[in-house]
């Protein structure tokens, strides 16, 4: 039970990001009028994600100690330079990709510890 | 990447303010949620328990501001770039645990913020070439 709790922490955490990402990348655009139906969706569906992840860490939070949570919370720097690249299609360099690697293994074992 | 506002404005000055209200709603939070913890109560998975202390009602507020930082950030800046360097929050909460409450780091948590702080570095640098292209 407390497994699926952190992953479903995890992944409304990611999901929300992207969204949100979306949605005030739309800003940007020169017809950015015609989009606000759009963006006030990705905002708030955003925003909703964010908020079951919140209160779902929270639980977490009361239950187990932050040093045995935090190391899930680093997978999602991982998580979300990948995901990015693949969903909002942004240019995901080698650099960047091995950076987010090491700054998750880096937020594992500080962790850990 | 577009042209962008400058001063208070200026993207990567928000990054860094989202950052620093994350690092102090996350202590806020943790000790909130100790505080109120209420193992028993049948709602407890959903931490709404937590909402009876005020450090996490602060917390909270601190959570809104980053939020907003966070989101003028991702209007300017690519969401794999930026949230891996808002990340630096992780170097910097054991960081500052040492430095302001004297605790102890071990080896592994050293090497950890090592890497985190390397990691940093590497996603950073190809940003700042192109920032001073701009």
């Amino acid at each position: 039970m407390s497994l699926i709790l952190i992953l479903a922490a995890l992944i409304t955490f990611v999901v929300g990001q992207l969204l949100l990402k979306k949605g005030m990348g739309l800003t940007n655009s020169a017809r950015a009028e015609s989009f606000r139906g759009r963006f006030l969706f990705l905002l708030i569906s955003g925003i909703a994600a964010m908020t079951i992840s919140f209160f779902l860490t929270l639980g977490l939070l009361q239950r187990f100690d932050l040093s045995y949570l935090y190391p899930f919370q680093g997978l999602s720097v991982i998580l979300i330079a990948i995901t990015a690249a693949w969903a909002l299609r942004e240019k995901l360099t080698l650099q960047v990709a091995i950076g987010a690697l090491l700054i998750t293994v880096g937020v594992i074992l500080v962790s850990l510890s | 990447m577009k042209t962008r506002p400058s001063g208070f404005g200026n993207p990567w000055l928000q990054l860094a303010l989202s950052v620093v209200f994350v690092l102090a709603s996350e202590l806020l939070l943790k000790r909130g949620a100790s505080q109120t913890a209420d193992l028993t109560s049948s709602w407890s998975w959903t931490g709404v328990g937590g909402l009876t202390s005020p450090l996490v009602w602060v917390a909270i507020v601190l959570v809104i501001l980053s939020f907003l930082s966070w989101l003028y950030v991702l209007k300017y800046i690519p969401l794999s770039i930026a949230f891996p360097l808002s990340r630096v929050v992780d170097a910097l909460v054991p960081l500052c645990s040492w430095i302001f409450l004297g605790e102890m780091i071990s080896t592994r948590r050293w090497c950890g913020i090592a890497l985190v702080i390397i990691g940093l570095a590497v996603v950073a640098k190809p940003v700042a070439r192109m920032e001073e292209r701009l």
